[in-house]
């Protein structure tokens, strides 16, 4: 776990000691041009039918592309979508599931 | 500038530095470059035509003709929308926009210029569709009067959402050469209906008495954008049972700008 990480996490998850670690990814390329360079890796285009978003992804509800992190994304966490500019932040849904929330 | 390292992510940004960094003109520079780059007027200019039939191509030039209405509408849109910009980001944004829309009217008439179409003005003013000439005077009329929430509503929110949504389908059965034009257009959209929402969102959680305003608006302009739309999808040979929901996505971002029912 980072530091750095540790800090921008939110206090509800950040107090929740109970919780295992979480899990960190390295982070590849996904052919996603719609951001400069530096970021490309953090987003991805959602394929539709067929794709799965791993634990470190949630969908941007604005723009619906995928949101991508370095770690395992948990509800409270903030996220951001620099193609369409949105700040959100990550929620458990009806099913269990994590989604994002816009915060304007 | 934040630091990259193995352990840095765009989600560490505090949000003024997210703002002040996504609402930069280095930012749309580097982005634009990352998928325009190679592609003047909007596409790969070694790809090859396809070869059309008439009827296909004259329903493509109707489609392309009524894209150019619209983006028109939003060029003007955008670039009065610059005067009235409360902060130094969103004017910065909203300059980006003009440049996005200049380009979105240069790539489709030249798209029509490929067609064989020899006057494209004139094309454009027998083939535009009435509602959609109808919604570009009355989205002019709010920047024209100062009224900037209307009109991000109008341009940045209702015409961006809707046009996303058509280009996105129309992407998929077009040409090669016309989908490639699409999806340069379609990634500047994100922007531009991002900032919509969100500029729009903060706006009304401040001022949440605006949201009648903007409820009647709504109820002014989306029959007009519809039926605009609406006749794209008859172009592009679909049946209303056929087309996809034109609304959705449109639909959910004004339920979460609380401007549902």
């Amino acid at each position: 776990m980072n530091d750095d990480l540790d800090t921008v996490t939110a206090p509800a998850t950040a107090t929740a000691t109970d919780e295992p670690p979480r899990r960190t990814y390295e982070l590849e390329e996904t052919g996603f041009r719609e951001v400069p360079k530096r970021w490309r890796r953090f987003y991805r285009i959602w394929q539709g039918e067929g794709d799965t978003l791993a634990p470190n992804e949630v969908i941007c509800p604005v723009c619906k592309v995928v949101i991508r992190s370095r770690r395992e994304l948990r509800p409270g966490d903030r996220v951001y979508c620099m193609p369409c500019m949105s700040r959100l932040v990550v929620v458990r849904n009806a099913d269990g599931g994590l989604e994002a929330e816009v915060v304007y | 500038m934040t630091n990259v390292d193995d352990s840095w992510e765009p989600h560490l940004l505090d949000e003024d530095e997210f703002i002040r960094e996504v609402q930069s003109f280095t930012f749309w520079f580097e982005a634009v470059e990352g998928y325009l780059g190679d592609r003047p007027y909007g596409h790969d200019p070694d790809l090859p035509e396809a070869a059309l039939g008439e009827i296909e191509r004259d329903q493509l030039v109707t489609i392309l003709c009524n894209y150019c209405v619209g983006e028109t509408a939003a060029l003007e849109a955008s670039s009065g929308l610059v005067r009235l910009a409360a902060t130094n980001p969103s004017q910065i944004f909203m300059a980006t926009q003009v440049a996005d829309e200049a380009r979105h009217v240069e790539v489709f008439r030249r798209r029509l210029e490929d067609l064989g179409v020899a006057d494209v003005d004139g094309e454009i003013a027998r083939r535009a569709n009435p509602e959609l000439s109808e919604f570009r005077r009355q989205l002019l009329e709010f920047v024209d009067a100062g009224q900037w929430e209307l009109a991000v509503f109008a341009q940045n929110v209702l015409l961006e959402t809707m046009e996303d949504t058509v280009f996105r389908y129309h992407a998929t059965v077009a040409d090669p050469v016309t989908a490639q034009v699409l999806d340069g257009v379609i990634a500047d959209e994100r922007r531009h209906l991002g900032f919509g929402e969100n500029d729009l969102g903060r706006r009304l959680a401040r001022y949440p008495m605006r949201r009648a305003e903007l409820a009647e608006v709504r109820a002014r302009l989306d029959p007009l954008i519809l039926a605009s739309f609406e006749a794209t999808y008859r172009d592009l040979g679909l049946s209303r049972a056929e087309a996809p929901e034109l609304g959705r996505s449109y639909l959910e971002a004004v339920e979460r700008l609380g401007l549902a029912g």
